[in-house]
């Protein structure tokens, strides 16, 4: 009866050893949890069976239910590799511009086609997402209010970007022989 | 819901004015994400944000890409125009210099308290007659040339370092410390806090992806209306912050790398930081009631 008190039993399971109930019923009655906490308890053969029905019945529900939320995960939430922030302007870098203002301005003058402006919202951020989209590189939050016309976006997308911090600019370079630069990055 | 689709996408063509646009394109970008699963492509309806407050004539508004948090690669989900007297005003690195030094200052007690000679025990009586025994002549052994003795110049009792720049000053502490989040690309805007789960991985990896640095301050409207999943996951991040708009504040946002804020924080600082441009001296104080304070 100690060994009982001692596991922290619920109400009614003190109910129960109150008014002296036989401990097969009294085991057949409680949750599946709290028969792993007892390692000492003494079981009949007909309330483990009992008992073992209903821990399946749990554990079905639960099994089937992550199943399929780990399903829905895996797709989506795996993290792309990371991109390095090297930008190369490519050779055909007007002319894919040039494709890119007649797709979305619809139609424009082929000699105009610089001067086009960008002010409505909506042909500004179709025109200036799919440039980020096509060549990896996008135009950063600080410079966004200086793109009014697509000259400007072409000055933008011809200027390289490299991703080596200054050190390594200064290392690689040709230095004269007594100067040595040692970066522990 | 098509006609609404198709309804939404025509006044989209046109033209219209400032909170029209907008509240369109909200209402078509809000029903076409909700039938449509996670994983979706092709033409979306981008959210526009316009600033609701008139921009003066010889300014332009100064705009940012507008991101969700829904998946990694969801950078560039719509465009938000910003007021250019909050996100673009001179940089002055003096007023913020100030500023951070009042919120670090103003709440401090300093409660360091040492003895002077009158308050250290003993010492009222000379040791030796002034003359006659060749020793020095002293008239308590609790000077402060005494060991033992008080201190001459210490710190005195508990000390306020209480003081207050006059509120238009902090006001435009907080529109150079945004304006300059946003010139040196640490600002970003989201269209809401929603995260797919509450795993904090997710949010530090979302983080590492888009090279947001190591500290994020996320800036939500209130705190009723954040989401569970970015409550949680913050909870259980020591750099990734979550604060309420009224919270927001320039030391915070010095001392993390990256700010993220949403369109209804957005809308809700140009409300309040503007309103001090164009106010009158109050006759009493703000903190007692006002019919037209925001």
């Amino acid at each position: 009866m100690a060994a009982i008190s001692g596991l922290g039993v619920t109400r009614r399971g003190l109910a129960w050893i109150i008014a002296g109930v036989p401990r097969r019923e009294l085991w057949s009655r409680f949750s599946a949890s709290s028969f792993y906490r007892d390692d000492q308890s003494q079981s009949s053969a007909t309330s483990m069976e009992d008992r073992s029905q209903f821990m399946n019945r749990e554990e079905k529900k639960p099994v089937v239910a992550e199943t399929l939320e780990e399903v829905k995960k895996e797709p989506i939430l795996v993290c792309p590799p990371l991109r390095s922030r090297t930008y190369i302007p490519p050779k055909d870098l007007q002319s894919r511009l040039e494709s890119c203002v007649k797709e979305i301005f619809g139609s424009s003058a082929p000699s105009n086609w610089q001067n086009v402006s960008l002010e409505d919202g909506h042909l500004k951020f179709s025109f200036l997402s799919r440039l980020a989209d096509d060549l990896g590189h996008a135009v950063p939050n600080s410079r966004l209010h200086e793109m009014c016309r697509v000259r400007d976006v072409l000055d933008f997308y011809n200027v390289p970007v490299q991703d080596r911090c200054k050190f390594d600019e200064l290392i690689a370079s040709n230095l004269p022989p007594n100067v040595k630069i040692t970066w522990g990055y | 819901m098509l006609q609404l689709l198709r309804a939404g996408a025509r006044a989209c063509l046109r033209p219209t004015g400032g909170r029209g646009l907008n509240a369109l394109a909200e209402e078509a970008g809000q029903h076409l994400e909700k039938p449509e699963s996670l994983a979706r492509a092709g033409p979306q309806v981008p959210v526009l944000h316009k600033s609701d407050f008139p921009v003066p004539v010889h300014r332009r508004p100064v705009q940012a890409w507008v991101e969700s948090l829904r998946g990694y690669e969801q950078e560039r989900v719509g465009l938000a125009e910003l007021h250019p007297d909050v996100f673009s005003t001179a940089p002055r690195l003096d007023i913020l210099h100030q500023v951070a030094i009042w919120q670090k200052n103003f709440r401090r007690i300093s409660y360091a308290k040492t003895k002077t000679r009158a308050e250290v025990r003993g010492g009222g009586r000379k040791p030796w007659p002034q003359k006659g025994s060749g020793r020095a002549r002293h008239g308590s052994i609790r000077s402060p040339i005494w060991r033992g003795g008080g201190v001459a110049h210490g710190p005195r009792g508990p000390t306020s370092y209480y003081y207050m720049l006059p509120m238009k000053l902090r006001v435009q502490g907080l529109k150079v410390a945004l304006t300059i989040k946003l010139a040196q690309d640490d600002l970003h805007i989201v269209d809401s806090l929603q995260l797919p789960t509450e795993d904090p991985q997710y949010l530090t990896e979302l983080a590492r992806y888009r090279r947001w640095g190591d500290s994020v301050l996320l800036v939500d409207l209130a705190h009723e209306d954040m989401p569970q999943n970015i409550v949680a996951a913050t909870s259980r991040l020591k750099t990734f912050n979550l604060i309420p708009a009224v919270g927001l504040n320039v030391h915070s946002m010095l001392k993390h790398q990256t700010l993220i804020l949403t369109l209804q924080t957005v809308a809700f600082l140009e409300e309040k930081l503007l309103w001090h441009d164009s106010r009158y001296t109050p006759l009493y104080p703000f903190h007692l009631p006002y019919c037209d304070f925001p």
